[in-house]
């Protein structure tokens, strides 16, 4: 097995240059020569030996300003990624968060607000933050003078709180409701500000606003310092954002933006983690904005229009969305462009006009085109290049074979899985009871006065002809829809009308028959989203990584393997094929690792099972996890099923194929025109005269 | 002027803003009751709709407001205007549908809505640089006929611009509700799969459904030009975002919807500048449209379709 888990790795590194020009081939030919491992270690070290060097190497005072305007906004844009790119909500009034975190530090630093002085004020003046200052001819007045480095943190504490305020009301519509909202809001804010002139000095904006201090030395407005401040500053968001997308916060917010309904149907809170991306990304802003105020020393509502709003959406866009080194590089390249480039090209451009004698050239502003160049950026990358210029990656290290192959198993699991155990229940209490379940769409009454009860450690067969209400009776029980009367019991519990993902953390999980899988996502991240109802960090344990995170995190990670192994299985053999087809299908080599559109329907369905699976639950809901299976597949996934079940869990599955149904299931129920015909042993339902009549019709009925 | 006049005159003028903002709302609901998108690009097809009416009637001779007609020459001068306007937006909106949107149909996620904020900057920057940043003086031949009711004025342009809103969407009411084109954009509405196995070219129908809103915006353009007698590049802006509250307020994706929201916008915006300063206007609105969401999301009258989740 040892020799065969290292021959995929080989050919991973032979395969990919076949297409590559001469000149990139050229240009990467050191490149090559540092050894794969140390590549990314050298090429930080690049990066940030750059980074400090660079105002010692550029010298020009208005080149570092650029420079550390720049930085500011790849700051902003690493906020925005949270929301737009991580989480798919499109935000587009993002600059009100940034004006928001500027005006808080610009009120608190200058002496644009100057209540009277009173015994009060005492003790921020003892703590430095405040000063009592002689008005000539008035009483003495307070000006304040909090520390920038309090309020950084401070700022992105507000915005993240007013980042919940608009969000709140907002978050639980559709997605591109919220684009209009924030519109709204991103309009709001620059009209409160300058409608307040006694709080924020109207338009005419703060002035004075005083530069951060380090030990004795001000920042004034030399930019270097700022420059070294704005690296630190998106070094850290960058770490902070890598922390985050690798987490169990960022996997559900890429579920989310996937596919929300199944988010939720995984244990996703989702009104909870919108929320948390909607105020992480304000936080960034508000700290952005504090930054930026300090080092302009003025604040006007004229800076945070909506084009600001846009132009962060743009460097995203550009970067590629959920991409945390792309939208770094979107927001450096756009601000240079913009204070480098066009200007550049301007001066050119007029030279030329004079060369000529040319009016018309003399006169040309390309730095006033910018905003059409940003339009024109945003239509063709959405056309052309949807995942901008560095794409988010969606692969990570590959599977051994040896991990792939792990369980061979016709005949079901041999194993038990760790956490699948039977639950003790008192006597008599099922496992799941549904009393008079109605369920309405207009006319259509697609669920009809259902009683039901599935006792512990069984397996149901809940059949059918397709539009009798099964996969709505699914969606009752698991909280997607709402019944319009009737009750759920669930382990003695009465779970009616719970949100989905806290049925989920009860115990029932569920697939779907249409596979609403993570696209973007691989299918090892399916498996952990899966598991989202059962961990347990949060966005500050997701950064910081504390020792319980990261062994949860290992543990999670164990476990959704185990759970792969099971139903990967198969993948086997058929990886071994498309490696002899050639380099275009390598994507299956890498199993776990690998995304969506690698995989064909029936890789899908035990992949949908698995990410059920993976939740822990008592009571797993199939919805025909063997359609599109071959007979040998179809029987596989039966003993599977069987053996799931021999564990402890019970099943309720819904299915077509009646050989699988006869085969596991305990009991078999019955569904016509959202009423139950018939409840019972197999044997006893297929002699059902009702049930005949609903497959079959009425003369077959008759011919009995 | 009595509080009494002061009230009417305000309902005359928000009137006359909610005939605009119901026209403009109108492109939004339909294109999002047809594809579910929000269409940003709209905002400045009403406010390029405005420049190229300007143009129209200046090609006619018109400039500024020295020149007055009256009679037939003037229902001649307006109609020309109109058409030629709501031609040219129309064509302008097909062409984005075309270029921009129609590949992105079935993309998942914010895509397409992003690619109509290119859409609608590349609009909004084209004629800030080629038509400058000032305002531009409208032609208007509309002669200054006006009438006392009590001491409230009620002007011919705002006569002139009711009935123009109230011919256009009955127009559209009739072609929506009574025609074979109407059923088809109905139809996929509510399905756009069925609709296609029905034998309905739904391609045509989104194309046609871009083309009319654009073309009502592209009408609403002019009619904003000739009651502010100004225009610019600017106007897009906060006239699409109180047009698509009214949709939204009616009940996005509902074509009577849009019209009811319209007006009661247009008569919040002016009644509500009286009652508080002019300068809060904007948040009074976008109050609304939030409240909406977050209590009714369906609108007033609600959806017209059902809709996927």
């Amino acid at each position: 097995m040892a020799d065969a888990s290292r021959v995929p790795a080989a050919d991973l590194e032979a395969a990919p240059p076949a297409r590559r020009a001469p000149l990139t081939a050229a240009l990467l030919a050191p490149v090559r020569r540092i050894p794969a491992t140390a590549r990314r270690p050298v090429g930080l070290g690049f990066l940030i030996a750059g980074t400090l060097l660079f105002p010692f190497i550029v010298r020009n005072a208005g080149d570092i300003d650029a420079a550390a305007n720049a930085l500011a906004f790849a700051m902003l844009a690493l906020g925005l990624n949270i929301v737009v790119g991580f989480a798919g909500l499109l935000d587009l009034g993002y600059a009100a968060f940034f004006a928001i975190g500027a005006y808080i530090y610009g009120m608190v630093a200058s002496t644009q607000i100057t209540p009277p002085w009173t015994d009060v004020w005492q003790p921020l003046q003892w703590l430095g933050l405040a000063s009592r200052a002689h008005v000539e001819g008035g009483l003495d007045v307070v000006h304040l003078h909090v520390s920038f480095w309090l309020m950084l943190p401070g700022a992105a504490l507000v915005a993240a709180g007013f980042g919940i305020l608009f969000g709140a009301p907002t978050l639980r519509l559709r997605g591109d409701y919220l684009a209009i909202v924030t519109l709204g809001f991103g309009e709001i804010i620059p009209i409160v500000v300058r409608n307040t002139p006694d709080w924020t000095n109207g338009p005419m904006g703060l002035n004075g606003v005083i530069s951060p201090q380090v030990f004795g030395f001000r920042f004034g407005v030399t930019s270097t310092p700022y420059y070294y401040l704005a690296a630190f500053l998106v070094a850290l968001l960058v770490f902070v954002s890598y922390r985050l997308k690798d987490s169990r916060i960022g996997r559900a917010w890429m579920a989310i933006r996937e596919d929300e309904i199944a988010a939720g149907a995984m244990g996703v809170n989702r009104t909870r983690l919108k929320l948390m991306a909607f105020s992480i990304g304000a936080a960034f802003a508000g700290a952005t904005g504090t930054f930026y105020v300090a080092k302009l020393g003025t604040a006007t509502p004229d800076m945070f229009q909506f084009p600001v709003s846009v132009m962060v959406l743009v460097m995203i866009v550009l970067g590629g969305m959920g991409s945390v080194p792309g939208v770094v590089l979107g927001a450096l390249i756009l601000q240079l462009l913009q204070s480098w480039f066009l200007q550049d090209l301007t001066q050119w451009v007029h030279a030329l006009g004079r060369l000529v004698g040319s009016e018309g050239l003399q006169q040309v502003e390309l730095v006033q085109t910018i905003e059409l160049i940003f339009g024109i950026i945003l239509v063709l990358m959405m056309l052309y290049r949807r995942d901008g210029l560095i794409p988010a990656s969606r692969t990570t290290a590959s599977l051994s074979l040896a991990e792939q192959a792990a369980m061979p198993s016709r005949g079901g699991i041999g194993v038990s899985l760790s956490g699948i155990r039977a639950v003790q229940l008192p006597a008599g209490t099922p496992m799941l009871e549904v009393l008079g379940l109605t369920k309405r769409f207009g006319g259509i009454t697609a669920v009809k006065d259902l009683g039901f009860t599935i006792d512990p450690r069984t397996v149901v067969g809940l059949i059918g002809p397709n539009g009798s209400g099964k996969t709505t009776f699914f969606n009752l029980v698991t909280g997607l829809d709402t019944p319009d009367s009737g009750r759920v019991f669930f382990m003695g519990e009465d779970i009616t009308g719970l949100p989905s993902h806290t049925i989920v953390e009860r115990g029932i999980a569920r697939t779907f028959q249409t596979l609403r899988l993570f696209a973007n996502m691989t299918v090892l991240e399916n498996v952990l989203v899966g598991m989202h109802a059962r961990t347990r960090a949060n966005a500050v344990g997701a950064v910081l990584l504390p020792r319980s995170v990261r062994a949860e995190e290992k543990d999670a990670r164990e476990w959704a393997m185990e759970v792969l192994a099971i139903f990967g299985n198969r993948l086997l053999p058929r990886v071994r094929d498309i490696r002899r087809a050639g380099a275009a299908a390598l994507d299956l080599v890498w199993c776990a690792c690998g995304r969506y559109d690698s995989y064909y329907e029936r890789g899908l369905k035990r992949w949908d099972c698995a990410r059920a699976v993976a939740a822990r639950p008592r009571l797993l809901l199939l919805d025909e996890p063997t359609a599109g299976m071959n007979p040998a597949e179809t029987m596989e996934l039966a003993e599977q099923i069987r053996s799931l079940n021999k564990m402890g869990l019970t099943v309720l599955l819904i299915e077509h194929k009646l050989n699988v149904v006869n085969t596991i299931s305990d009991k078999v129920a019955v569904l016509d025109y959202g009423e139950k015909i018939a409840e019972g042993r197999v044997e006893e339902v297929h002699r059902n005269e009702d049930v005949i009549r609903a497959y079959l019709g009425r003369t077959a009925a008759a011919g009995i | 002027m009595t509080l009494h006049d002061v009230v009417l005159q305000q309902i005359i003028n928000g009137l006359s803003l909610g005939a605009m903002y119901s026209l403009l709302a109108l492109g939004f609901t339909m294109v999002y009751g047809i594809i579910e998108l929000i269409n940003f690009a709209h905002f400045n097809i009403f406010m390029v709709g405005s420049f190229i009416a300007m143009f129209a009637l200046q090609f006619l001779g018109l400039h500024g407001q020295s020149r007055l007609l009256t009679g037939w020459p003037l229902v001649g001068a307006l109609s020309l205007g109109f058409a030629s306007t709501m031609l040219a937006s129309g064509l302008l909106g097909v062409a984005i549908e075309r270029i921009a949107l129609r590949p992105m149909r079935n993309v998942r996620g914010t895509a397409a809505m992003i690619t109509t904020i290119g859409v609608s900057y590349i609009l909004f920057n084209i004629i800030l640089l080629t038509m400058g940043a000032g305002a531009q003086n409208y032609p208007n031949p509309l002669p200054q006929v006006s009438w006392h009711i009590g001491g409230a004025v009620l002007r011919l342009r705002e006569v002139l611009l009711w009935s123009v809103s109230l011919i256009l969407m009955g127009v559209l009411h009739i072609f929506v509700q009574r025609t074979k084109m109407g059923k088809a954009m109905r139809a996929t509405a509510q399905d756009q799969e069925a609709a296609r196995m029905m034998g309905i070219e739904v391609d045509q129908i989104v194309m046609l459904t871009f083309f009319i809103g654009s073309a009502l915006a592209g009408a609403a353009g002019l009619i904003f030009g000739l009651y502010y007698n100004n225009t610019s590049f600017l106007i897009g802006y906060t006239a699409g975002l109180r047009a698509f509250t009214a949709a939204v307020l009616g009940g996005i994706g509902n074509i009577v919807g849009a019209m009811m929201g319209g007006l009661i916008i247009g008569l919040i915006e002016a009644l509500g500048g009286q009652v508080l300063q002019v300068r809060w206007t904007d948040v009074i609105i976008f109050s609304i449209l939030i409240g909406v969401l977050a209590l009714r999301p369906t609108g007033l009258l609600g959806l017209s379709t059902p809709k996927k989740s």
